[in-house]
């Protein structure tokens, strides 16, 4: 089987897409896993002019297919190039956009795939941490599953309004920053953060809040840990050390 | 700053009142403010009994005048009291709306003072809120029965969401268990509320809008001896004549003891189905009359769609290939999003058996009801009940108490999973 073999950006992936294009079971991928012997593998350098034939071609058929890709590409999951891929063949091939083709099993994966991004970046919405820092921004670290920050930014830019904010992906090494005015992403590694005096009694207020407000009669953990998974608890305040 | 057992105390008072939805209001932040309401709602936790954290719940003062018989807070009961002031509640609110721990406050009230002093003190703090903190989240306030029709007023302007609570489903219990309350006290102040809404919304009144996320309201189940029929036909009327937005059951837990009230628990599958019944009137186009008799109660085996297609084999099976939406929406086991998806993908391809599991659209019961491209997969005549049984059973696991009611307490989640 013919692999292609990408750096993980958007570019990569269109290039990938553009070269593979043509050969019948080939396979897009940016994940290094163990592959089979059996299997030729091409490393794919971005190439801006390839990719932008892709899009504008995408473009062409359906306004909205870059974005269902864009949001993809988002995913922590190995298979989401192939995903993306599929789907794209199945829009070029069908000459009009596809999303509501929801038996079709390229849309199935696509949507399922975009849909989990889509699920976390809600449910980041509600479980970010912010801590007011020393000089009074606000700063939370986290590390969710897909790649998804700097969409989490506009929604907690509408809130905060002037407020100074950060979320910190420490996984990726990424942050987005806001002054008040703007937001940027950029690079960022360790942080070194200094709370501010009444950090403390809030995270305690609020631990008190969610014991007090739980009803000890009817034990539901099972349904808890679905809905909030144990992965995220460890920057929740009112989860650390796993309560 | 609040100390914590204050809070405690103030958060266990107010923590049965199952009202958590932060959904409904599309509050804008303005500039130099802080916050915004989102209509879709975010949890912002889950506590261990399964519940979703969107707001911050507490009660200004757990002091009761009252005497309902029912309540841990009222008058004759030993509890330990306490009180905050608006401003600490909107200290608090914004300290914890910062950090994202919450979308905004839910604020309720035991009745101290008197009635007008009680709702005033509300009013205060979510007016302060507005208005010296800036803040544009989402703010719910329980209005107290008997209040001033002006401060009423007043408070609903800068509100989200109002809610007075019938708490008991007929007059009559009313009078027995809550005796100061009566059902004017209680529908006199929401009908005028909604009359206001009504007004905004025909005059198209942009900014300070009355209370863009509606009224709510919550009742009591299995306190007093209402059928399920009657609370369904009370539901509807509060949906459909006096226009509220939700209608929460909080299922009877003896807090107090006493001669006028069952010893026991109500069973939360009861609970259970009266959510599941709620549902069907708001979304799917089911009357209370087709769903309960008036004097009966809900199935315990089959969950109310599942009863009600049972009485109405004749109706099946429906091809799912042309049944218009709202029959695929009568079709047990299948909910709106299914019922969409399968009206979406049929536009491109007729539809067999296979595109429907395909499609991750659950037909362990739906199968028994429909056809697909005229050919039949269920079991036949009285086979049907037998099959859905012994689904239902296996559903259940044997477990009522587990059957959590709250899973249907957050609009945001509940919207995702309630397929019926
Ligand atoms: S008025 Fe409310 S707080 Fe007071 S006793 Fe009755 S239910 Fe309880």
């Amino acid at each position: 089987m013919k692999i292609f073999l990408t750096d993980g950006t958007a570019a990569g992936f269109y290039t990938a897409v553009f070269d593979a294009y043509g050969h019948e079971g080939s396979m897009i991928t940016s994940c290094d896993m163990q592959l089979g012997l059996d299997s030729e593998i091409t490393e794919v350098t971005a190439d801006e002019n390839k990719a932008k034939r892709v899009t504008d071609k995408l473009c062409k058929i359906d306004g909205y297919a870059t974005g269902d890709v864009d949001l993809a590409l988002r995913s922590g999951d190995c298979t989401k190039e192939q995903t993306a891929f599929e789907y794209i063949k199945l829009i070029v091939r069908s000459g009009r956009p596809v999303r509501r083709m929801l038996s079709q099993p390229a849309v199935i994966e696509m949507n399922g795939l975009t849909g989990r991004v889509a699920g976390e970046l809600h449910k980041m919405k509600g479980f970010l941490r912010f801590m007011e820092t020393a000089d009074g921004a606000l700063y939370a670290p986290c590390s969710p599953d897909n790649d998804i920050i700097d969409l989490l930014a506009p929604h907690f830019k509408a809130r905060l309004g002037a407020q100074p904010f950060v979320i910190h992906d420490v996984k990726r090494k990424k942050a987005v920053l806001c002054d008040g005015n703007e937001w940027f992403a950029a690079d960022a590694g360790e942080a070194e953060v200094y709370l501010s005096e009444y950090e403390l009694a809030f995270e305690n207020l609020w631990r008190k809040y969610y014991a007090s407000v739980n009803v000890d009669e009817r034990p539901h953990e099972k349904q808890m840990r679905g809905y909030m998974p144990v992965r995220y608890w460890k920057f929740m305040p009112e989860k650390k050390g796993g309560a | 700053m609040l100390d914590a057992h204050t809070l405690q105390i103030l958060t266990e008072s107010a923590k049965y009142d199952v009202s958590c939805s932060s959904s409904g209001s599309e509050r804008a932040n303005r500039k130099g403010g802080l916050g915004n309401a989102s209509a879709g709602g975010i949890c912002h936790s889950f506590t261990p009994d399964g519940r979703c954290i969107s707001l911050l719940k507490i009660l200004m003062s757990n002091e009761c005048l009252y005497d309902c018989e029912y309540c841990p807070n009222r008058r004759s009961s030993g509890t330990e009291r306490a009180r905050i002031t608006p401003d600490e509640v909107c200290r608090l609110t914004i300290n914890f709306y910062r950090r994202n721990y919450i979308e905004g406050l839910f604020l309720s009230s035991a009745v101290f003072d008197t009635p007008d002093r009680t709702m005033e003190l509300l009013t205060e703090t979510v007016v302060r809120l507005r208005k010296l903190y800036n803040f544009n989240g989402y703010v719910h306030l329980k209005g107290i029965p008997g209040a001033d029709a002006e401060i009423m007023m007043k408070a609903a302007r800068y509100a989200d969401r109002m809610s007075y609570n019938i708490e008991l489903p007929s007059e009559k219990s009313l009078k027995l268990l809550a005796p100061q309350k009566n059902r004017d006290a209680l529908l006199t102040p929401m009908k005028r509320l909604q009359t206001a809404m009504t007004y905004d919304r025909e005059n198209k009144v942009r900014t300070g809008r009355v209370l863009p996320a509606g009224q709510t309201t919550q009742m009591i189940v299995g306190a007093s001896p209402e059928s399920d029929g009657q609370i369904l036909r009370l539901t509807e009327y509060l949906y459909r004549r006096v226009g509220l937005k939700r209608v929460y059951y909080s299922s009877y837990i003896p807090v107090t003891a006493s001669p006028l009230l069952p010893a026991r628990p109500a069973g939360l599958l009861r609970e259970h189905r009266l959510y599941q019944a709620d549902w069907l009137l708001r979304f799917y186009g089911f009357d209370a009359d087709e769903l309960c008799g008036e004097g009966e109660y809900l199935s315990e085996e089959h969950d109310p769609k599942c009863a009600w297609a049972l009485k109405n084999m004749h109706l099946f099976p429906v091809e799912i290939n042309s049944a218009p939406l709202e029959t695929l929406l009568r079709v047990p086991g299948i909910g709106a999003r299914s019922a969409y998806r399968i009206t979406e993908a049929r536009r491109y391809a007729r539809l067999g058996f296979e595109d429907l599991a395909k499609m991750r659209i659950v037909l362990k019961r739906a199968k028994h009801f429909i056809t697909c491209k005229g050919k039949f997969y269920g079991a036949e005549g009285t086979a049907v009940r037998a099959a859905l049984m012994s689904d239902e059973r296996c559903r259940r696991g044997g477990q009522d108490e587990q059957l959590s009611l709250f899973s249907t307490a957050s609009d945001a989640v509940a919207a995702l999973t309630g397929q019926l």
